[in-house]
């Protein structure tokens, strides 16, 4: 496996497990009643779900990015990336919106442990999200400005590509662990 | 004045820098072998200073009720002093030894990462200082803690347990500096565990497989997966006492629901691999220089390099053995137990392979082979009485008492510092082109085992006696004067002990006979060229057909993958 | 000498029984392998113009074996922790949580309760010698640990986790101890006094210890009671029958029936009492009590009245 690859597929294992242990704290905390909002009285999975679906997609977007990258195709190259990274932030809109909504509702990370748990875990991830974008903003950036991705940097495409899908797989155990199982 | 390797031409040269020497030449480096050194002397500031920590430590329990120190600076100078020993010195240390000699080892020109490298050393040095500003910049009246503004540094212990450390129980920032400080220094150490696995699974010269590297080499590999792992949880509790602690949240708050104990988990799951990431390049070192000084191959290549990787995976499994009195219920216990005596097999037999190597040797005593010898022994005390912890009756008496600092003392200072000083004086030469002084180096030595036996060997009956740790003073109760005393003064001798290091290492820089290529007539791909290297590493890397290529080389009629594979 | 090796009880036996012999097969194993080395050493030290001593690489045998025979000791040293640890820390049934004796950690002073006789009391603690005293642990603040070698293993003292431990000393006797987790400033002087009574003894101590104080006589002693009921004192300590009820600080209502105060910090003497009074910061610094500037006479007062309450 090439050696940029490797090194992608190194810190998402990293970062998998500290997701996963914000995740326990999460879940670990679900059933501690102190009074105060809780996910079941304060969250939207209808809404968030619709937000999700958006992240979700972009990861095909950034799938066919690589392939018209393949094959030669900057122009496309170019708009799928560019969709990506719409898409995403559509997203990380999204998730401003409720956190707004819980606000209002005086649910923050101070009021009681699901504000704690909730806002530690998605903030963490809307992080992620935001250096992804960053960096598929540099790589439109230097798309834009000419760079040949195939002979400068070969790997760097796919690379960030097993990131992102990494960040949107982490959303999708979060929207599972945090929203689905308030519909069950 | 040893030759400094010059720094690689960039492609595209900055303008108005001068890179070729000089002090910008070190600090923009991007080659393996300055920010090693540089590591090297950055961790050794910091041994100096952590050990000046313990001195003061020392010196107020040397007598009972003792004044020399008021609680609150006690609590922080302790505080500080295992917080800068594991995160800045002993780790780090470790890591910089890798930055400079996996890539030689393995035939490579430079790590697969060379700026993210750099970005690993400046991120220790960066967060080592945050963690010291703590001590000027942390100074508020300390409410729940301790009366009075003695400086600002944390003071809950290097292991900052919860509620202690949340706001409420300390009201200066030093724990917010501990805190920031850590993130900053591991996330430099998780960017060096990726850059090294990378280096060791994608860099090696053809013809080396990892059947072939250099032990030194498989266990940098292991460690480099259990810092992957286990920095994580370290991050996550680290992340969550400072939300709780700036943003008034509630993860380990037991009054508004949180759990003291969660912080515990999550702690102790990096805490404990942390100790194995603390161990296993020393092994490594070990398992270098004693067949090099015996005159034979490692005993046990495989049972060696395979117990390394059953420790990485078990590092994981053992954790709650520092748990054993919070109450968790006796089958919680037995299972970490078991795990605990289980991952004594692995950790004991290389203690056979390498008495098996010296055994049918020809044995060199260097000053390197001396410190490795001690090892061995010293390892084993501490080792013992690890596995008596994992006895939970046992550590229901003995845990957070003088013992357990004298069994992690064996361990951490005659383990892995004995087999770093073995390092230092092995691979000073390649460094440098200068040998170190054998003269000096036999002081040295012996001042060393003798001071650090002195110092720790007693604190098993102390613990015995009863004294709980982390104490600021204690009772005049019969004979804890008197071993505290002892162990004061073997501090001192250890102190005089590092000092003729660094005079070695002055006089030796200075003028320390030439070292050529290969001093020890050893084998691994690193003597095979010039000492110090050239930026390039290599003219010419030798062919690999077995694990010592040198040797192969010297013995054209009886190579090693003639008779062995 | 309040150590694991002077066991007085069933429990501490057991683990100085472990312990014991686990050292002495601890410094077996020591011997076996520095003889090794220290025989390596000797015997195979270079000599001058020695050839090159024989390439040996390993010996799957030697090494199967040398992994087994330590495999097979741990698990004897894994069956034995195993029994050892029903015997030092005997089970308490989850029904059956009734506590004798209830210890509250502070930071830096141990509250402690009978519920069943309701004697309240402050880091000493009295139990009837040959009897399993139940005993519930829980927190006011940070993690303690409760530990007295001669009778009990260590345990943990958490704020939101009670921990529940049989407390046993087979003699009557003095067993002293100390918390056991690094608690913040004043945890080295946070001392633990167990005193162990025979069944009449622990029977009067605990009469006495349920009496009203009698009223002071004595000038001074009589206005160090105005002094203590006037000054901030009432705010965190309690003595029965003065109208205070802070359980904050240690309960004086028998203030003069301890043999320590501060915790251990000092013994309970008329002259310590009058230097603690004069500034507890001084003494023990970093502990909750602050320095009240209490004037000589006042400290006088205050100290012949605290005296008086056996």
């Amino acid at each position: 496996m090439e050696k940029n690859k490797l090194g992608v597929l190194l810190l998402i294992g990293s970062e998998a497990i500290f997701f996963l242990l914000l995740i326990v704290a999460y879940v670990s905390f679900r059933n501690v009643d102190t009074g105060g909002p809780t996910a079941v009285s304060s969250l939207d999975p209808l809404v968030t779900g619709i937000f999700s679906l958006f992240l979700f997609s972009s990861s095909f977007t950034i799938w066919r990015a690589g392939k018209s990258l393949l094959q030669g195709r900057r122009a496309a190259f170019q708009g799928w990336l560019l969709a990506t990274i719409l898409l995403g932030l559509v997203f990380l809109a999204g998730q401003a919106y409720e956190w707004r909504s819980l606000f209002a509702q005086g649910a923050t990370i101070n009021t009681n442990l699901f504000g704690t748990t909730f806002f530690t875990l998605t903030g963490f991830h809307g992080l992620h999200v935001l250096a992804g974008l960053t960096a598929l903003a540099i790589i439109l950036g230097m798309g834009r400005a000419g760079v040949d991705f195939q002979t400068a940097h070969p790997a760097a495409v796919e690379s960030l590509s097993l990131y992102w899908h990494f960040v949107d797989v982490v959303w999708v155990v979060i929207f599972g662990v945090v929203y689905v199982t308030l519909l069950v | 004045m040893s030759r400094i390797p010059l720094v690689p031409e960039s492609d595209i040269p900055l303008p108005g820098l001068r890179s070729d020497h000089g002090l910008l030449s070190w600090i923009a480096s991007v080659d393996h072998k300055q920010i090693g050194i540089m590591y090297l002397l950055a961790t050794l500031a910091f041994f100096l200073i952590g050990g000046i920590e313990a001195l003061f430590i020392r010196i107020q329990l040397a007598r009972p009720e003792n004044s020399f120190l008021a609680p609150d600076t006690y609590n922080q100078i302790f505080t500080m002093h295992g917080t800068t020993m594991i995160f800045l010195v002993v780790v780090p240390m470790l890591l910089g030894f890798a930055t400079y000699f996996v890539p030689l080892m393995i035939g490579a020109r430079d790590m697969a990462y060379p700026r993210l490298n750099a970005l690993s050393f400046w991120l220790l040095v960066f967060g080592g200082l945050l963690l010291y500003f703590s001590f000027v910049g942390g100074g508020q009246p300390v409410a729940g803690g301790a009366g009075g503004a003695n400086g600002g540094a944390p003071m809950a212990g290097w292991f900052s347990y919860a509620p202690l450390s949340e706001r409420p129980f300390s009201s200066s920032s030093g724990s917010d500096y501990w805190a920031l400080g850590l993130l900053a220094v591991g996330i430099g150490t998780l960017a060096g565990a990726i850059n090294l696995i990378v280096t060791i699974l994608r860099l090696r010269v053809p013809g080396m497989s990892l059947r072939r590297v250099p032990l030194f080499v498989w266990m940098v590999l292991v460690n480099g997966f259990i810092l992957l792992f286990a920095l994580p949880p370290l991050n996550a509790a680290l992340v969550m006492l400072l939300v709780d602690r700036q943003l008034n949240a509630h993860f380990f708050t037991p009054l508004t629901g949180g759990s003291a104990i969660m912080w515990q988990h999550y702690f102790w799951a990096f805490g404990h691999p942390e100790v194995y990431i603390m161990i296993l390049p020393a092994w490594g070192m070990i398992s270098e220089i004693i067949p090099v000084f015996s005159r034979k191959p490692i005993f046990g290549y495989e049972f060696v390099a395979g117990s390394s990787v059953a420790i990485g995976v078990l590092s994981f499994a053992v954790y709650a053995h520092h748990m054993f009195t919070v109450g968790l219920g006796h089958p919680f216990n037995a299972a970490f137990s078991a795990a605990s005596m289980l991952i004594a097999i692995p950790t004991g037999i290389k203690i056979f392979n390498w008495i098996a190597t010296m055994w049918g040797g020809k044995i060199r005593f260097t000053t390197s082979m001396l410190f490795a010898v001690a090892f061995i022994i010293l390892f084993t005390i501490g080792g013992i009485s690890g596995v008596t912890f994992a006895m939970v009756p046992i550590d229901w008496q003995m845990t957070d008492t003088y013992y357990v600092v004298a069994h992690f003392h064996y361990v951490l200072f005659g383990g892995t510092v004995f087999a770093i000083f073995a390092g230092v004086y092995y691979w000073f030469p390649k460094m440098t082109g200068k040998l170190l002084s054998e003269k000096w180096g036999k002081w040295h030595f012996w001042l060393m085992f003798i001071g650090f036996n002195l110092t720790f060997f007693v604190q098993h009956i102390l613990g015995i006696v009863g004294m709980p740790r982390r104490v600021y003073t204690y009772p005049d109760l019969p004979g804890w004067g008197t071993m505290n005393l002892i162990s004061t003064i073997g501090a001192f001798v250890l102190a005089f002990a590092v000092l003729v290091f660094i005079g070695n290492v002055l006089v030796s820089l200075w003028r320390g006979q030439p070292a050529g290529d290969n001093p020890w007539d050893a084998w691994t791909l690193e003597w095979a060229t010039t000492s110090p290297p050239p930026v390039y590493n290599f003219e010419q890397v030798p062919p690999v057909r077995s694990r010592r290529p040198l040797y192969d080389l010297a013995h054209p009629d009886n190579p090693d993958w003639k008779r062995n594979r | 000498m309040d150590s694991l090796l002077n066991a007085g009880s069933p429990q501490a036996q057991a683990m100085q029984s472990m312990f014991f012999w686990t050292l002495v097969l601890g410094g077996l194993i020591f011997l076996l392998v520095t003889g090794l080395v220290l025989a390596a050493s000797i015997r195979y030290r270079q000599r001058a113009n020695d050839d090159e001593p024989r390439q040996i690489f390993g010996n799957l045998k030697l090494e199967i074996g040398w992994t087994i025979a330590p495999a097979l000791l741990l698990v004897f040293l894994f069956g034995w922790t195993l029994q050892t640890m029903r015997t030092a820390d005997p089970a308490v049934a989850a029904t059956n949580q009734d506590p004798d004796l209830v210890i509250i950690a502070h930071q830096w002073w141990w509250e402690v309760h009978y519920p069943k006789s309701g004697v309240v009391t402050a880091n000493e603690i009295h139990i009837p010698a040959g009897q399993k005293i139940l005993t519930r642990f829980e927190s006011a603040d940070v993690i303690h640990n409760f530990w007295v070698p001669e009778i009990a293993r260590k345990m943990d003292v958490v704020p939101g986790h009670p921990n529940y431990l049989w407390l046993q000393a087979d003699q009557p006797g003095l067993y002293q101890g100390a918390c056991s987790e690094f608690c913040g400033a004043q945890h080295a002087w946070m001392r633990i006094r167990v005193i162990a009574e025979t069944p009449d003894e622990f029977a009067a101590w605990q009469q006495a210890q349920l009496q009203t104080p009698a009223a002071p006589t004595g000038d001074t002693a009589v206005q160090g009671q105005q002094l203590f009921q006037q000054k901030t004192c009432m705010n965190c300590h309690t003595i029965a029958g003065s109208g205070a009820t802070e359980q904050i600080a240690p309960d004086l209502t028998h203030f003069a029936s301890r043999a320590t105060l501060g915790a251990g910090v000092m013994d309970n003497t008329p002259a310590n009492l009058n230097t603690w009074l004069t500034n507890p910061q001084a003494i023990k610094p970093g502990s909750h009590m602050p320095d009240l500037k209490l004037s000589a006479d006042e400290v006088n007062a205050l100290t012949a009245y605290l005296e008086t309450l056996q």
